[in-house]
């Protein structure tokens, strides 16, 4: 495909993301699209590992890992002071994991985001706590295994609906994106980058490793999660105006289902309900939209 | 100028003097006119700063962290609770060397609710590499956030200055706010020795192993021991500016004594009252004003507390399964002495329960009547209590 | 004192220096991806071999000139192959399974006319002179294309042409509705651009033969078969029964002959088929008698559907019986026919349907069940004893050594106008190492040249292109990544009406724009081949895919690859292959 004007490279190869990493594979293209004049705050998630350990960072950006619920106040003070110095070509990113922001770090964003901080806060979620060991987040899908819901205490709860949270927060721009789908993730962040005040990106990152996939199916799981409704890719500006990105040829969501290992358990009935739960959605979101299912 | 200021707004005055640029706040009583102040100057424009109105103390600190790490001075202030739900970015502050200046109002922990003040809160973090400073008055409080500044930034390690609750944040006094000119004779403007900045790009506070965290920890702890000797370095000279010291400790008619009090915060000046007339009385009594806290001023106090008999320290405090947080140090700091001074500990004023000259005369009278403490820490003023069961 | 000018103490704090540049996570691979061109299916299924992903990933670029030197790499006539080729290569395309699959020969088409409208001369790769010339009888597409390849190989060639005007069935054989003859002699005069030359009018008898072979240090024979076999029936004589043949050939040197009424053309083949739209144009009409059914003619189902279309008629299971003159007209009695079981090449075995016969009267009957050569000399001898028999051609040495290859429909056990081509190619392969390494370094040298695992050769592998390093694994439907392409519609190619066909003998088929082409070539998936899509630098997690500075190649930094896989499964077209490390 052709994404012009984005040889440069932001991130250095020798970071230690497993084989196949989806947050990687995020975070190269999201810097891709901002450009040197960026400052990152990492709040505790894979990326605080796999940026490296010290002396050497991942990054060719200036980075301040943080604590791991501090991902929106962190990022609202390094905006107030490069405010006070006059710098206005900077952009500030948040770059948080689904743990930092669907749980411990929704107080601090939800503040930050309140208050209109100008910043982009990126939540790319793999779905659980990979980087403590695949523990279930508030961003485990229903259905899935984790070694917090194991057996058949599989997560017999709903995925928080975290982009419908920030939307009712009323900012200037909420999206989500996807590693499969490079040109449309980096349209977003450009134009994310354009508007003041708080922008949120949800994007979906695959985890072979939590998500028991081969290292080869990231970027296909990720699509797929796409095609199926389940990930649908929209943007919503100023919390009222909905606009869907992709309307996909709607596969069964059984096909995303059976080809990972953490879904391994889950019988036809389960899979027929849960295609149910993501047919009521979609109808929502199109509702949403004011478009007819 | 000489105005007539209550402590928190002698805070502000030293905020606003040290033209820090960034300030973030979450409201806690009686930490409140602190912020509101700062927030109304930044308003009016008397301060140029931005005002970060957090949702949390948890975030106000990690703001800061942002904030001062992207290359501008800062400020916050807090107490108790709050100061507690920041415990884990106070580790974070020190470690990640920033200089960061913060206001602690002492006031008790709850549960039950108490707004009063207790030293509890700010001595339990003492393990969190930050430079605390007890207070007594406001002229204190003022001169004390000035040079905290000055030390912060001297030694990469955040400084804490202590106010007591009420006694001291809410006391109107006279204070001698100097004039920006001469504040900045002393105080330049902030120059980081590392920030965030795309033109030279690095990653701070990143994954640390074995290998190396050793050697950054023990970076800390040399900077904590220059603290003490920069500490007297920046009072001189703010002597030579302002005419004012205050020293790490301060002995009152220590040298004949054979008791010495050691008291921290407003009970100093409750003390001093008390030392009058005792010593009027002819009593051979001292007093060791206990500034520093961190780095614990362990020269000094031998110096101070060495040939005397007795050692009675007070502490607004308690280390629970210990005792007294000021008792334990002390005792720490006498103990490479061959002769040592017995230390009694008390207790008093817990939850802002007032700490009269009479309480500190039965403490004094106590001491003064028994060889060896009767017990580890000495509860003073407990009464009976009714509906225990 | 000014503290603040005092030296500080420096900070060790966790703040980093370095990058993740000196942790080499190559360590970390147990699989490895490699760069692999591999076969295309539609390379392997044309006789002629061309790179035909190639092809039309240079047309979707806008190359046409670098994508027509591309075909005539393997085929000198792509301007004829574009029209008459009947395109196995579509029949295999990957894409059939998706949408539909890609008009290849409409684009081979477009190129060929883009080349001659716009003069282009094409710069191929030429071995150095050899001094050996060789000698070619007869210009049909086995000895054009032998000529061809010959002087790529650095030999002068001599075409010898019995007719008016070189191109054999070409321009004699297949009607001008089909191939016009001045797209023919554009393609000749290319050809003859090389410095080949074509003697026309010089019909070259075996006497004159053993002559030539005294000049020529190699003899090919193309002669081809320009005559119809008879119909072998009671009543059949030169008057009855025409050669279908002869009758094309005759309306391709311009005359008009009558064809009033209705004719009869016995036969199933596309010479039965152009002799019945044939007359169908000189104003006739026309009714082909097959003796099987119409799915068992071997003629292109398209010729077919096209002459039904123009009003021909077809009537099946009927083989000729006997012919009876009757004045002006002849009466054909015809034998029905029944199908019983199957024969061995899967068409159903007839047998006569017991008695049962029909007749028709008819104004002339046309004869097209068969071909057969000229002249009986034109054949490869039956003695095969010390002959190389390859796949496309026989070489027969004399006792002076001389090599006599015998090519093209002579010896093709399928007959058409690729398959000739591709005896002409196979030919010049193995004279060449006949001449530079003996006669035994033939086969082996020819099997290195194959494409994929079928009989086409390749003429760019055998001059050690850049081709050779294409492995020949052919690329199977699954393992084309389709999450990367969209339905899209076949290019349609505009076709005259059927009355503006039948009115007269213009092009049926009509040419499209280049947009239009782009686009169908951009259908192409490309099997095998990279055309710099560049998924495999998107999606590389460890920043290991490095593009060349003409963003042209691309190669792994295998100090970091950590053999994930995703370059592999995210290429579109499997130019990507995943191996154990080590190995």
């Amino acid at each position: 495909m052709q994404i012009d004007a984005y040889d440069r490279e932001y991130m250095c190869s020798g970071h230690v993301g497993c084989a196949g990493c989806g947050a990687t594979i995020a975070m190269r293209l999201f810097m891709k699209a901002m450009g040197e004049k960026t400052i990152m705050v990492l709040p505790a998630c894979c990326w605080s590992v796999i940026a490296g350990p010290y002396p050497q960072s991942a990054m060719k950006i200036p980075v301040i890992h943080t604590a791991f619920e501090t991902g929106g106040a962190t990022a609202s003070g390094v905006r107030a002071a490069l405010d006070m110095k006059g710098d206005t070509e900077t952009s500030v990113v948040t770059w948080a994991g689904d743990g930092g922001t669907f749980d411990i770090g929704f107080q601090s964003l939800s503040g930050a985001v309140e208050r209109n901080e100008d910043f982009i806060y990126v939540c790319y979620d793999n779905e659980a706590y990979m980087n403590t060991g695949i523990q279930r987040s508030s961003s485990t899908p229903y259905g899935a295994w984790t070694t917090t819901t194991p057996g058949q205490d599989w997560k017999r709860l709903r995925k928080k609906n975290i982009v419908e949270v920030l939307v009712a927060h009323r900012i200037p721009y909420v999206a989500t994106a996807n590693i499969a789908f490079p040109e449309d993730l980096i349209r977003k962040v450009q134009k994310a980058k354009s508007i003041k005040g708080s922008k949120f990106l949800h994007i979906f990152a695959s985890c072979p490793t939590g998500w028991r996939i081969p290292s080869d199916m990231s970027v296909k799981i990720a699509r797929m999660a796409v095609q199926t409704n389940i990930f649908p890719l929209y943007e919503v500006e100023n919390g009222v105006h909905y606009t869907i990105n992709n309307k996909p040829k709607e596969y069964l969501v059984r096909e995303y289902f059976k080809l990972q290992g953490r879904f391994r358990h889950l019988t036809d009935k389960d899979l027929d309900q849960i295609q149910e739960m993501v047919n009521e959605d979609w109808g929502l979101l199109l509702k949403k939209a004011g478009e007819r299912s | 100028m000489k105005r007539v200021l209550e402590g928190s707004h002698a805070v502000a005055e030293a905020v606003r003097l040290a033209n820090v640029q960034v300030v973030s706040a979450y409201p806690i009583t009686p930490q409140t006119h602190i912020v509101e102040i700062i927030s109304d100057y930044c308003a009016k424009g008397k301060m140029n700063a931005k005002f970060i109105p957090v949702e949390s103390e948890h975030s106000c600190l990690a703001a800061l962290v942002g904030a001062q790490s992207a290359g501008v001075r800062t400020f916050t202030a807090t107490s108790s609770q709050g100061l507690a739900l920041m415990h884990e970015i106070l580790h974070w502050v020190s470690a990640a060397r920033l200089p960061i200046v913060m206001v602690d109002v002492n006031r008790a922990l709850g549960p039950g609710w108490n707004i009063w003040t207790d030293q509890t809160d700010s001595l339990s973090q003492r393990d969190t590499g930050w430079i605390q400073l007890y207070c007594e008055d406001g002229q204190e409080v003022l001169d004390t956030t000035l040079q905290a500044f000055r030390l912060a930034e001297r030694v990469n390690l955040p400084v804490m200055v202590v106010l007591d609750a009420f006694f001291l944040s809410h006391t109107y006094e006279p204070v001698d706010v100097p004039e920006q000119k001469e504040v900045d004779r002393f105080l330049p403007s902030y120059s980081p020795r590392f920030n965030l900045d795309t033109r030279n790009p690095y990653t701070l506070s990143p994954l640390v192993t074995p290998a190396f965290y050793m050697e950054m920890r023990h970076d800390m702890a040399l900077a904590m021991d220059e603290a003490m000797t920069c500490f007297a370095e920046i009072e001189e000279e703010y002597a030579a500016l302002f005419n004012r010291r205050y020293g790490s400790v301060e002995a009152v008619t220590c040298d004949d004594a054979e008791i010495i009090l050691v008291t921290s915060g407003t009970i100093t000046s409750t003390t001093r009252l008390l030392l009058e007339e005792l010593r009027a009385k002819g009593e051979k009594v001292g007093l060791l004003k206990m500034k520093m806290f961190r780095p614990f001023p362990v020269e000094a106090v031998c110096r101070a507390l060495g040939r005397a008999k007795k050692v009675a320290v007070i502490d607004r405090n308690f280390s629970f399964g210990a005792g007294g947080v000021f008792a334990q140090e002390i005792k720490a700091a006498l103990y490479k002495l061959p002769v040592r001074p017995t230390v009694f500990g008390y207790i008093a004023g817990l939850g802002g329960r007032d700490v009269t000259t009479d309480v500190l005369e039965e403490i004094y009278i106590k001491t003064r009547e028994t060889d060896l403490p009767s017990q580890e820490s000495i509860w003073i003023g407990l009464q009976e209590v009714k509906y225990a069961n | 004192m000014n503290t603040a000018t005092m030296n500080l103490r420096p900070l060790f704090m966790p703040r980093t220096h370095e990058t993740t540049e000196g942790n080499k996570t190559g360590s970390w691979r147990y699989l490895r991806p490699r760069y692999e061109d591999k076969t295309s299916p539609c390379s392997a299924a044309c006789p002629a071999g061309e790179d035909i992903a190639r092809i039309e990933m240079l047309s979707a670029q806008g190359f046409f000139k670098e994508a027509w030197e591309t075909i005539l790499r393997e085929n000198p006539l792509p301007g004829v192959c574009g029209r008459v080729c009947f395109h196995p290569c579509e029949g295999i395309c990957n894409r059939e399974g998706f949408d539909s699959s890609l008009a290849i020969h409409t684009i081979e088409r477009h190129l060929a006319d883009t080349a001659a409208r716009n003069d282009l001369k094409p710069a191929l790769e030429k071995l150095a002179s050899q001094p050996q010339k060789i000698a070619i009888i007869g210009s049909g597409p086995a000895g054009l294309s032998a000529a061809w390849f010959f002087t790529m190989l650095g030999y002068a060639c001599d075409i010898y042409e019995a007719l008016s005007e070189a191109g054999g069935i070409l321009r004699w054989g297949i009607p001008e509705y089909r191939l016009p003859a001045p797209v023919l002699r554009t393609e000749i005069g290319r050809i003859e651009s090389q410095g080949i030359r074509i003697f026309t009018g010089k019909h070259i008898s075996e006497s004159e033969l053993n002559k030539l072979r005294g000049n020529y240090s190699a003899v090919f024979m193309g002669c081809g078969y320009s005559r119809s076999t008879p119909l072998g029936v009671s009543g059949e004589t030169s008057e009855s029964v025409k050669d279908g043949l002869e009758f094309l050939r005759s309306v391709r040197q311009g005359e008009k002959p009558s064809c009033q009424g209705l004719s009869a053309v016995i036969g199933g083949g596309n010479t039965a088929v152009d002799v019945a739209r044939t007359v169908i144009r000189l104003g006739g009409k026309a009714a082909i008698l097959y003796r099987r059914r119409r799915q068992d003619m071997p003629a292109f189902a398209e010729e077919i559907a096209m002459a039904m279309e123009e009003g021909v008629a077809l009537h099946e299971l009927l083989a000729p019986g006997a012919i009876e003159a009757q004045g002006d007209q002849y009466k054909l009695i015809l034998r029905k026919m029944k199908i019983e079981g199957q024969d061995k090449d899967g068409r159903g075995r007839i047998v006569p349907d017991g008695d049962k016969t029909s007749e028709v009267t008819v104004e002339r009957i046309f004869t097209a069940t068969g071909a057969d050569v000229a002249e009986p000399w034109y054949n490869p001898p039956s003695d095969k004893s010390g002959a190389i028999t390859l796949s496309h051609c026989q070489i027969k040495f004399d006792k002076g050594g001389i090599p006599l290859v015998y090519g093209g429909d002579l010896t093709n056990v399928t007959k058409n106008v690729t398959q000739a081509i591709a005896s002409g190619k196979q030919a010049a392969m193995a004279i060449d190492t006949y001449f530079q390494q003996g006669r035994d370094a033939i086969e082996s040298r020819l099997a290195s040249c194959r494409v994929g695992d079928g009989l086409s050769l390749s003429m760019e592998v055998y001059m050690q292109g850049a081709r050779r390093l294409r492995s020949s694994h052919i690329v199977q439907p699954e393992e084309i990544n389709t999450d990367y392409f969209q339905f899209e519609a076949r290019v349609v190619q505009p076709r005259l009406l059927v009355e503006e066909r039948t009115g007269s003998f213009n092009e049926i088929d009509m040419r499209i724009s280049a947009n239009l082409a782009i686009r169908e070539a951009s259908r192409c998936f490309n099997c095998g081949l990279c055309n710099q899509c560049d998924n495999c630098y998107i999606f590389c997690p460890d920043v290991a895919v490095i593009r060349g500075r003409n963003m042209e190649d691309r190669h792994i930094n295998f100090d970091y690859c950590k053999g994930c896989g995703l370059c592999a499964a995210e290429c579109p077209r499997n130019a990507v292959t995943l191996e154990r490390e080590g190995l």
